[in-house]
Order: structure tokens, then sequence, then C-alpha cells
């Protein structure tokens, strides 16, 4: 049973229930409000009221899914990073779960503080760029399914957009623009400087992504996730793929903007870089936005190229999904704590230089096993 | 993008103490800088007038407090000029050991806020954690672990405790093969050569113009070492090699500075073999005689000088303070200029400013 | 570039990579991180650390160095009353101010001030950080000092008992004791080099009066200033002999100044001032008492 059945299920039965008490009301009042509660109801009972309904409430255990994983991304990532540097990471604050709760607390903390507005920023800008930034990272989990059977966009009979991936990847894309709004609108030379890095690295490494996706897209034959995970059901395509893989992987820091690729945000030079300007929770949530494009990114890296939810039968196929991303991220950790950060003019010769040819080479190699017919 | 100034500082969370410079860009490109200094001015040299020589030495520790004790001998080597006080034996090796240690542990702590600077919050934590040991060595011996308030005129405050060279010599060698995993974490990492290799090039002759000192001065080629070269304390005793390099730029003063705390290693492994037994401390007179005192010392950030004059009474009349940052960080126009503003931090992180003795 | 070894592409994460992830497996494999949890754990300190003051007030005599001493201002005297010790005066200290420099220890004269290890001194309101005489005090710290002061066994006069026999220059082997006569007293008063004396107790064992006794002195790295006396203009009032704390000042009688009174009695005879500068150390305070101008301070012009 796939996700859109299971959750008709459940907006039918809440429907009914509701409806008992509603045409029992229409039943008890006068006639003229009779009527008008029967149509009512009968509108609430059909078939296309129920199917936006559940649409609505797939999309809120999609988007719960994620935040909670996202929670626990922060903690891993916290934990890591102390271990790392050879400290407890946090410890008190839930202490009998290893200090989970920390990032509650501090969400409470970012929920308090005081939110400053610059005089002179402009308003509009200002305050557009967080919700489209926001907006376009959460969309980007629309399509991505955890299994067959789990997924958002779908139509009724449960067959999944054909252009899921496409979608996913045009979502990705759509962050630079709000940065650069941002960076602009908050009327400081830090985050201009800021703004601007971030739109320039973010660009130029979206073409080597995209031509290694596009080696994906021509090994599986289709633009949809479910035909991609399909195809790589004897042999994961990392492994014929493997320089594509290692510069998705890269490509995708520089998307996400961790160290070694942060300089948009640098500490050491920029204060916050394109954040600066953006007080309590609204900081916060760009912080936990960063968090959602790595889930994102790596429940990409992994429906792509590391085989999606195929596994041994032991574990349901949404947990392998999981697993699987998780242990991308715990890899992009280990690579952030390790390393200095790089200069933005290096990053962009790094992006350009080395990647895309690396890239080229990728998309030929595709060629060539597809052309042999073994996929 | 039109060329602008960009002030980073005062406030700033990388920026070592409490100064300004003033950048101008073109782009991403350095066109001009300006540092200015003076924010963190305590007026130290005035508020010597007013203390008698023993008050004074709590003071000049605190002058630059990243290497504190390298001050606090170095007034101490001033006085001892004006009265004409002989310090004995046991007190001078004693002085010389822990000027050592003190190298390496301001040497730690440049290491771990230049990594800090560069995105490698790994290095930060690493090398404070090396720092923690030798900390801990100088409070079993003074007292303190930063402003030591040690050295006294005359000689040093008190002895060496029991099992103190035992733990030293324990704690040297586990530092040196610490020294060597760090440079699997930094000359590893192809990305901190690319940030360091051919950066801030300063050359030989803009150097000795500016009156540079100091690592900075040995990694541009030229090798002058106060220790060597104009040998004080025992100095003369001690059997070491001066670092030194040649090409001036970020990576050059990194290593420098890498070698220095090797040679501080071997310096204090025969300090306290040639230890001799005897006092540690004699009495000085209180009133200074009508003259002036002078002393240079090789502060792990250059050359550092103290000029003393006394007038009969037990309080100095003047006391000037050379800071060897105060003349370096005239020189960063000369090192910023066509580099971009990615690199100001690796560049005045390569530097070590302290501001402490800069602004006294 | 070319100077630095030519590394691979790879060059970028592993060599670092494997520093840090032997340090992750240590800390959550091999033993703890390196962490201290406090306030849960806490540090061992070593005994020469430098943290709040204790003072014994027995040992304390009031001398007033380590608040003369203290390079920023923070200590005080206060007067109090005490069930044993009488009115006495002892030092307090303004942890807001203080630097935990251990001068005041140094320059004690009879090692009652002592730098414990207690840190913990952080409180809520300013004037709470100033600690009095009372909230130092603590009478048994000496178990807790790890290395006393060098200390010697010196020869101390008792300048009362004196007859100025001069058996004791004559008995010591090292010629450290010169009789140097006392103006318009009359007598000769023993001064003793210290620097010579070897602490052979002889001349203890000679004196008739036994006004020379040998006593446990602590040994002074700091040259504390002396005061220098003007017999012309002293008045005999006997003030400083009352401020001083270290008994080092003696009001003697000059015979053949006492004043003819009205009705032919002779008035009692005029004191001066005679000073065992032995024993002085060094604090000030018969030069601030003294309103006669008789006692001269180095340092401190007229």
């Amino acid at each position: 049973m796939n996700l859109y059945e299971f959750c008709y299920g459940i907006i039918e039965w809440l429907v009914n229930l509701v409806n008992h008490l509603w045409y029992w009301l229409g039943d008890v009042l006068p006639w003229w409000f009779g009527d008008f509660f029967d149509a009512v109801g009968n509108f609430a009972a059909s078939d296309g009221h129920l199917s936006v309904m559940t649409i609505f409430l797939e999309v809120l255990i999609v988007v719960i899914i994620a935040l909670v994983n996202v929670l626990n991304f922060i903690w891993i990532f916290r934990k890591f990073m102390g271990r790392m540097f050879d400290f407890y990471g946090p410890y008190y604050v839930g202490y009998r779960i290893g200090g989970w709760l920390q990032n509650l607390a501090d969400g409470m903390k970012l929920f308090v503080k005081e939110i400053i507005v610059p005089a002179k920023a402009d308003k509009m800008g200002y305050l557009l760029a967080p919700v489209i930034y926001i907006g376009s990272s959460i969309l980007i989990l629309a399509t991505i399914p955890f299994s067959e059977n789990f997924g958002v966009a779908t139509n009724e009979s449960g067959a999944y957009v054909p252009a899921g991936a496409l979608f996913a990847l045009a979502a990705f894309a759509i962050a630079p623009f709000s940065i650069l709004l941002a960076g602009w609108a908050s009327n400081n030379k830090y985050t201009l400087i800021g703004g601007m890095r971030s739109a320039a690295q973010m660009m130029s490494y979206e073409i080597p992504l995209l031509m290694t996706v596009a080696s994906v897209f021509l090994l599986a034959g289709s633009f949809g996730f479910v035909d991609i995970v399909g195809a790589q059901h004897d042999i994961w395509f990392g492994i014929p793929l493997f320089i594509g893989l290692l510069v998705f992987l890269v490509c995708l820091a520089a998307e996400v903007e961790i160290i070694p690729f942060d300089l948009p945000e640098a500490e050491a030079e920029l204060v916050e870089g394109w954040t600066t300007e953006y007080g309590g929770m609204r900081f916060g949530m760009f912080y936990f936005t960063t968090t959602i494009r790595s889930y994102a990114g790596g429940a990409l890296a992994t429906a792509l190229f590391l085989g999606g939810w195929h596994g041994p039968a032991v574990i349901p196929d949404e947990i392998w999904f999981l697993i699987k991303a998780y242990i991308v991220y715990t890899i992009f950790q280990w690579m952030t704590w390790s390393l200095p950060r790089v200069r933005v003019d290096q990053i962009l010769g790094i992006g350009w230089k080395r990647l895309l040819p690396l890239a080229v080479i990728n998309l030929m190699i595709a060629v060539a096993l597809k052309s042999m017919g073994w996929f | 993008m039109a060329e602008m100034w960009i002030n980073m500082g005062p406030q700033h969370p990388m920026t070592h103490g409490l100064w300004n410079l003033r950048v101008k860009v073109d782009g991403e490109t350095i066109v001009d800088a300006q540092p200015e200094v003076g924010y963190l001015h305590r007026g130290i040299e005035k508020l010597c007038e007013g203390k008698t020589y023993p008050q004074i030495i709590p003071l000049a520790d605190r002058l630059c407090y990243g290497s504190s004790l390298t001050w606090s001998h170095l007034y101490c080597m001033a006085v001892e000029d004006l009265m004409n006080v002989e310090v004995p034996e046991r007190a001078e090796y004693i002085r010389v050991l822990t000027i050592e240690m003190q190298r390496i542990v301001s040497h730690l702590m440049w290491l771990a806020a230049y990594a800090g600077d560069l995105g490698l919050g790994v290095g930060f934590v690493y090398t404070m954690r090396e720092r923690e040991v030798f900390l801990d060595l100088f409070q079993s011996l003074t007292g303190a672990r930063i402003t030591y308030n040690y050295p006294r005129i005359g000689g040093v405050a008190h002895d060496l405790p029991p099992n103190f060279e035992r733990d030293t010599l324990r704690a040297i060698s586990f530092f040196e093969g610490r020294l060597k995993e760090y440079e699997d974490l930094f000359e590893g990492s192809k990305i901190f050569m690319m940030r360091n290799v051919g950066v801030g090039l300063l050359k030989k002759e803009d150097a000795l113009n500016q009156g540079v000192t100091g690592p900075t001065l040995r990694a541009s080629g030229v090798s002058y070492d106060l220790r060597k070269d104009r040998p004080y304390s025992v100095y003369e005793e001690m059997d070491f090699n001066v670092a030194s390099r040649k090409e001036g730029d970020c990576y050059a003063r990194y290593r420098v500075r890498m070698d220095e705390m090797y040679e501080s290693c071997q310096i204090m492994k025969q300090a306290l073999k040639k230890m001799p037994k005897g006092k540690w401390r004699v009495v000085a007179p209180r009133n200074a005689p009508v003259g002036t005192g002078l002393a240079r010392v090789e502060d792990p950030r250059g050359e550092g000088m103290i000029y003393v004059v006394g007038d009969g009474s037990d309080k100095p009349y003047r006391v000037k303070i050379r800071s060897p940052i105060f003349v370096t960080v005239s020189a960063a126009p000369k090192i910023l200029i066509g580099y971009k503003v990615a690199d100001v931090v690796a560049i005045m992180g390569g530097l070590d400013m302290c501001i402490g003795e800069t602004d006294r | 570039m070319a100077e630095a070894k030519r590394r691979s592409s790879l060059g970028f994460v592993v060599r670092p990579m494997k520093l840090t992830g032997k340090t992750l497996a240590n800390a959550l494999f091999a033993g703890k991180p390196n962490t201290v949890m406090y306030p849960y754990q806490k540090l061992d300190l070593p005994i020469g650390y430098r943290g709040k003051h204790i003072v014994d007030f027995k040992r304390c005599i009031g001398c007033s160095n380590c608040v003369q001493i203290c390079p920023n201002d923070c200590m005080w005297m206060e007067k109090l009353e005490d069930p044993e010790l009488g009115k006495i005066e002892r030092p307090g200290v303004d942890y807001g101010r203080c630097l935990f420099c251990g001068l005041c220890v140094e320059v004690c004269p009879t090692v009652a001030i002592h730098e414990s290890v207690e840190f913990e001194l952080a409180d809520h309101e300013r004037s709470k950080l100033k600690y009095g005489p009372k909230e130092l005090r603590d009478d048994t710290f000496a178990g807790k000092i790890t290395e006393e002061r060098q200390k010697r066994m010196l020869p101390v006069l008792d300048m009362s008992k004196c007859t100025s026999c001069e058996k004791c220059a004559g008995e010591c082997p090292e010629m450290a004791i010169a009789m140097m006569p006392v103006e318009g007293v009359g007598k000769s008063k023993p001064e003793i080099n210290l620097a010579k004396c070897n602490s052979c107790k002889k001349c203890e064992a000679v004196c008739p009066e036994s006004a020379l006794k040998m006593e446990e002195v602590y040994e002074s790295y700091f040259e504390m200033p002396e005061p220098k006396f003007l017999l012309m203009s002293c008045t005999g009032c006997g003030a400083c002999a009352r401020a001083c704390p270290a008994d080092v000042i003696y009001m003697m009688e000059m015979p053949g100044t006492e004043k003819t009174l009205k009705d032919g009695k002779k008035g009692k005879p005029k004191k001066r001032a005679v000073f065992v500068l032995e024993k002085c150390v060094g604090c000030g305070k018969c030069f601030r008492a003294c309103k006669f101008s008789a006692i001269e301070w180095p340092g401190v012009r007229k």
C-alpha cells in the first residue's frame, strides 16, 4: 500500500467521523439550515475534496519526518564535531539520550531573541529572501521518495511524476537568487560581498552537478526517481560511475556551503556573511534550511548513485534510504572538520578547471556503457 | 564593483586583539591598506613611573599576555643592567628554561589562532590541548597559568619544585611526537598549501627597510636571531640552530615557527642537563643609581627592548618599551597590496599580532 | 607552489582525515575525551597556586608591608578587637582589584599571609568582593605551605635589659658585633652585622642580663628602607615606640637633661628614641607617627 492510499484512508475515516456529527446537526436544525449542512457534508465526502486533503496530510507527514531527521542531523553534526575535537558534544540537555534536546533548547533561545531590522534595508527584499530560500529548499523534498510506496508527488493511481529528479534539481537551484537578494537588501558591505561570493560559487558548481546527473539519466533512461532506482537493482550506479559520484559529492558540498567551501559565510572575514543582519529565529531558520538542503542532497545522492532503497529485506526500504543518507552526511562531516577553507577564486578555479572536465569524462563513460547495452 | 574602503575591526570575531585594518578593495583585490592601532592603550609606561621597581614586574607581564614571561624577564634584565646586580648562575639557567617554554606556548597559541582563521577548527583545538601540558608545568612552577610574575630583580622568585625535571622531559618527548602529527594535519592538506604558498610575499629589502624583526624577518631570508648574534643570559652555552627560510611567503613564516618550536625543545633539554646547584636569587638594592639601563631580548614575535632611566629613588624616572609588532604592523601595506580580501586573514594571522604590546 | 611537495588530488582530504579519524576513534572507543566536566569534576591544583589569601592572625604583626607593596592598591589595614590578641590591625583584600601576583606573600616578614588554592570567588555584587580580615583568617595554615622561606637563627637584642658590658662583642668569633655609642644616654649598644653571623649562639650564652636571644627569623629578599633618626628634633614623646609593630624602638632616658623646676626639685629627664635596626621590617609607621620630623624616611622629600 503506498502513501497516497494510506493517507486517503485516514482522511476518509476522519471526514466520515465529522460528517456523522454534521448530518445529525443538519437533521436537528430547521429546514433551511439542514439543506446547507447536507450540501457541505456531501462536498466534504466527495473525491476531489478528499484527494486535496490527502495531499495536505502527505506533505505534513513528509515535512515532519524531514524536520525530525534534520534535528537528528544537527545532533550528529555537533556530537561528531565534539568527538573529533576531543571533547564531548552536547551533554547535559537530555542527559540520558546523549544531549539530543540541545537542539530544542537552542531553538527556544533563538525564539526569544530580539529581532532588529536595519533602518536602511530594503524591506521588501529583506523580508522576502528568507521566504524564497526556505520555501524552495523544502520544495526539493516533494519529489524525492523514500521507497516505491512512500512519496508525495504522485497522481491518483500512484504513478510517479515522470520528471521527479529534474524538478528536485531545479528547486535546488533557486537558492542563489534568494541569497543574492538577502545579501544586497541588508545594506551592509560585508553581506554584499558574501552574497556575491555565494552566488558565484553556487552558479559555477551547478554545471558539473547537472552534467553528472545527466549521465545517470542517460543510464537509467528516464527522469523519474522510481525508474532510476529501479535500474539500480543489479548494481549501484556509483560503481561504474565512481568519478561521477566523487564529483557529485564535491559539488554538493559546495552547494550546501560547508567547510571547505564555506567562504560566503566565513567567520574570519565576513562575520556571518549574507546572514549577518538577520536575528533571532530568522537566523535559526537559515541555519535549519542549510541542514535541510544537506539532507535533501544526501537523499539525492542516495537515490541517484547509491542504489536508493535497495538492500537486504531485513529492514524496510524506507529505513535503508535513511541509513544511506545518514552515511553520506557523516562522511561530509568528517571532511568538514579536517580541512581548512578554500579561497574564493580557488573555489571557482576548482569548479571550472577540475570538476568540469571530470564530469565530461564521466558523461563519456556513461555513453560508452549505454551504447554497449549493459544498462 | 567600485572601489571601497572596508573596515576590518575593531569589533571583529577574528582579528586577534583590538585594532582596525582599513583596506581599499577593488572587487576582491586589495589596492591599499592602513592599519590603525591604539584602541588598547593602557598607559603602561606612565603607570610605571608611580610604582617601585618590584611592583612593575606584574605590570610588565601584562604587556603581551601571549608571551608574558619574556617581557617581565626583559624588564628585570634592564633593571639589573641599571643597578649592576649579578644574577646567580642557577637563576640564569632557570630563566632560559622558562623562556624557551614560553616560546613554545606562544607559538602554539599563534598556531591555534591561525588554524582557526583558515577554517580549520581541529587545528585550534589540538594545539590548545598541547598547550595545556605546558601551562600545567608553569602552574606547578610559578602558581599561575598566563601572567606568571616569576622573574625578580636579582634572579627568579622561587626554586624548581620537586619532580619538575622529570615532568618537563616527559612533556617535551610527548610534544615532539605530536608536532610530527601536526605536519599531517597542516601540510598534508593541499588546501592549506594553496592558501599559504605564494601568498603575502615580503621581500628581503622591504623587510630590512621597514625594521621588521623576528620570525617574519627570518622567513624572508635574513638569518638574524638575537640569541645567536648578541647573546644574553646563558645562550652562549646552548647549542641550537636558527630557523630561517628564503621565500618570504606565509608558508615560510609558518615553517620558521614550527622549526623554532623544535629548537626550543632542544634548548630546554640542554638547560635541564647543565643546570648547576646554588642560589636562585640575590637581594637587589631598593634605590637605583642615577643612570640608564637597556636590555634587548628575542621575543617570540621579534626584538623587544626596554630602556629604564633611574634617578636615585626607588621608582624609575622613565621606562621606554619597544615592541616588535608595532613596527611589523606598519609593514602591512607592503605585504597586502595585490592580494585578495580572503588573503588578509592568512597574511595578518601569519604576522602573529599581539595588540597588548603594540599599544602598551 | 613549486617548492611544496606535489600532492595528488586526493591529497585534498586523505591525510588530514586520517588524523581526525584517529582522534575520533580514540575519543569514542579507547578512553574519554580530553575534557574535565567542571563543575562536576574539578582539577587538582598544585599547592603553589595563587588563589585566595589566608592570614594567620597570630603571626601577623600588623606592619602593613603587604598593603604598601601591592601594585594595584587592593589591600587595607583594618583595626579589630580580638578577645585573645587585644587591639590589632590586620589586612583585608579587595578581590575586585587583586592581581593574585603574590608579592604580599613574599614581602611579609613573619610569613603571616599566604595564597591558598581557592579560586572560586565570583559573586553577584561588587561590594561582596571586599574580604575583611575576619573572612581571611586561618590560624593553622602552616601545614598548607609547601615551601617555607629560608629561616635563620639570629640574635635579637632587647635594649631595655642591655648594660653595655661589651661581653658579647668580645665573645663573637666572626667579629659580627660592634659596640656603638648612643648619644646622650651614656651607654653603647651592640650592633650586629647579620650577614656575618653564623648562629653559633655564643653571644646569647655569655650575656649576663639575657638581653640577646636567638630567634628564628625569615630571610627577606626585598631590601626594605630604614629610618634615619635626627636627635635634634626628638622630643621624647614616644609616639614612634608605640607605633612600631616590631619592637624596634626603645625610649631611653638621657641623664643630665633634667630641668630644675621652680621649687628647686629636679624634673624628669628627657627621653630619646633608640633604634635596634636589626629587627626593622621597613614599614614606615614610625615615620608617619612622628609629628616633629625627627625621623627621615628614604625617598620622601621634606
